[in-house]
């Protein structure tokens, strides 16, 4: 409990209704997508326009989901946001951990150029990098634009994972070297199941920054890679303005996402407050 | 043979290390050198070194000024909206204490919603005659008439139109980080100033603002970066448009590199705007944050 909160029953009547109008002005833009996605393509752009549909129907979801490339698209996101955060996990989580355990000049040096990388418009990376990935062919392939993600979400995972490192205490790492572990066993046996809540955090982080990024799928990918958001885009021109088929790949898209996080909560509040909080 | 805990250090990071090297460091290399010629568009064409000649291209160029102005201003708009707004239900959920835990969660949301999904849900939303926003407010007796706000049509409302999504988006970000702090703000600095007879408004800014200044530091270079960063949340609403009124910086490099084909000026203000960037963000840092630094 904090001094903050207020006991004088009045003040937190009022309160709750400022809580409540906002509430429901917050949650009105998504849930009017929702209805939006239910109604008949007529409906959709209906003027004047209504809030509930006057008839539900499936048919922008079947419509939608049916179009050219839209299934292929979903599997893609799934395949470079998975493919995103290993790769994230694989390089963050150790560089992290030698960055707090050991505090070498090149890991402060580390750190600095990884919050610069946070700092760089996406496409004086993105740019360049259509060129390097042509080099290495694999141009317009999942595995490159996963790579390209990997840029956006290693940094972010060295800063998730260093917070949480720094919370284990070194003791416990001495305890296992008496035992005669390794520093390599101490890290995987004894470090690593501590921080496998911070593990997840930074995987859904991660994961996320795929999911939803759109400038290196834009510029890296054209028909064989091209992930949901250039697809969701291109219903806008390829397909003339249909706000109903966009507004039902929109739900198919956002909906997991939503309810994984109403799930997690607790994970991703830690997660985004973290760093921040510490200072 | 045993490496000493330096070595071990360096094995374990030069993978990251390697990794952001070449592809974020030489890439950027590359962007920041190709500033210096004119570079055909078509892959491989011929390159001639011109100097600085971009660079003054770039700053005579009204449409890089227009550009510039208009990033600015978005920054602005969605930084100080979002912190009023954020700050305020943060506020809130503090004072309604843990039985608020529920709705805190509700707030999160939109964080997890694509940009480019936000951008054409709000485009959606805003368009003209049948857009949904207009027609409430026409219902609750604002407007008389639902074109009688061209939200995204209208030049000289379109760049704060454009800000909406991405204000809806990301509020509930400083709400979090400034609640969080809140939890942190000692019970009994705020019980005694209540003693001495202490109103909310200067308890708000005399105490709790001065304890969060790191937080709100951090929150707030955070989401400067973010916004002046925006790229799809624009361009999927307008484009741009209507009359470039929203064109900002991000959408302004793009165009030049790709539709007007000219790598070597897309580059050079990409340059500029890169290092203004890590100018602003060094300064803010140093300036608000004083990180270990103690408050006057």
């Amino acid at each position: 409990m904090n001094g903050l909160e207020t006991r004088r029953r009045p003040t937190r009547i009022i309160l709750w209704a400022a809580l409540a109008a906002v509430l429901v002005l917050y949650g009105f833009p998504f849930v009017y997508l929702l209805l939006t996605s239910f109604k008949t393509p007529l409906d959709a752009i209906a003027v004047p326009p209504q809030v509930l549909p006057s008839q539900w129907t499936l048919d922008n979801y079947v419509a939608a989901l049916s179009k050219e490339g839209v299934v292929p698209a979903l599997i893609n996101s799934v395949a470079t946001a998975v493919l995103s955060t290993a790769f994230s996990l694989a390089l963050g989580v150790p560089a992290a951990y030698a960055i707090t355990r050991f505090r070498t000049p090149s890991g402060r040096i580390f750190v600095v150029a990884a919050l610069v990388t946070r700092m760089v418009p996406t496409i004086a990376v993105g740019a360049p990098l259509v060129e390097t990935m042509r080099r290495l062919g694999i141009s317009d392939t999942t595995i490159g634009l996963a790579i390209a993600h990997t840029t956006i979400s290693l940094p972010l995972s060295i800063w998730l994972m260093s917070s949480f490192f720094e919370a284990v205490p070194i003791e416990l790492e001495e305890a296992a070297k008496v035992d005669g572990s390794d520093r390599l066993q101490a890290f995987r046996h004894v470090v690593l199941p501590v921080v496998s809540g911070g593990l997840a955090v930074t995987a859904i982080f991660a994961f996320l920054a795929s999911w939803n990024e759109f400038l290196f799928a834009l510029l890296l990918t054209s028909v064989r890679a091209q992930t949901t958001p250039i697809v969701i885009a291109n219903f806008q021109t390829q397909f003339g303005l249909d706000w109903g088929g966009m507004t039902a790949l929109s739900a198919v898209y956002s909906v997991p996402v939503i309810l994984l996080t109403l799930a997690l909560q607790r994970h991703i509040v830690a997660g985004l407050t973290l760093g921040a909080v510490k200072g | 043979m045993r490496l000493t805990d330096r070595r071990f250090a360096l094995v374990l990071i030069a993978p990251a290390a390697l990794f952001l090297a070449a592809f974020v460091a030489w890439p950027l290399l590359r962007f920041v050198s190709n500033a210096f010629y004119e570079i055909s568009p078509m892959a491989g064409g011929p390159r001639k070194f011109v100097g600085f000649e971009n660079f003054a291209t770039a700053f005579s160029s009204p449409a890089f000024q227009g550009a510039a102005l208009r990033t600015i201003v978005y920054t602005v708009i969605v930084v100080a909206l979002e912190f009023t707004f954020g700050l305020a239900v943060a506020l809130v959920f503090a004072a309604l204490g843990s039985r608020s835990a529920v709705f805190r969660t509700v707030f999160m949301y939109p964080l997890m919603v694509a940009p480019v999904v936000a951008g054409l849900l709000w485009r959606f939303l805003l368009i003209d005659n049948f857009g949904i926003l207009n027609e409430l407010l026409r219902r609750i007796g604002l407007l008389h008439s639902t074109d009688q706000i061209g939200w995204l049509s209208n030049p000289r409302i379109a760049l704060f139109s454009v800000a909406m999504p991405d204000i809806w988006l990301t509020t509930s970000f400083i709400t979090l980080v400034l609640f969080a702090g809140l939890q942190n703000v000692p019970g009994d600095v705020i019980e005694a100033a209540r003693i001495d007879g202490v109103r909310f408004p200067t308890l708000l800014f005399r105490i709790i603002l001065p304890l969060l200044r790191p937080v709100i530091a951090v929150a707030l270079i955070v989401r400067g970066i973010d916004a002046a960063r925006a790229f799809d949340i624009i361009l999927i609403q307008t484009n741009g448009g209507p009359q470039d009124s929203t064109t900002t910086l991000s959408l302004l490099i793009y165009r030049t590199m790709t539709r007007n084909g000219d790598p070597g000026l897309a580059s050079a203000m990409g340059t500029v705007y890169l290092i203004v960037m890590l100018a602003v963000a060094a300064v803010a840092i140093f300036a608000i944050w004083r990180p270990g630094g103690d408050e006057a």
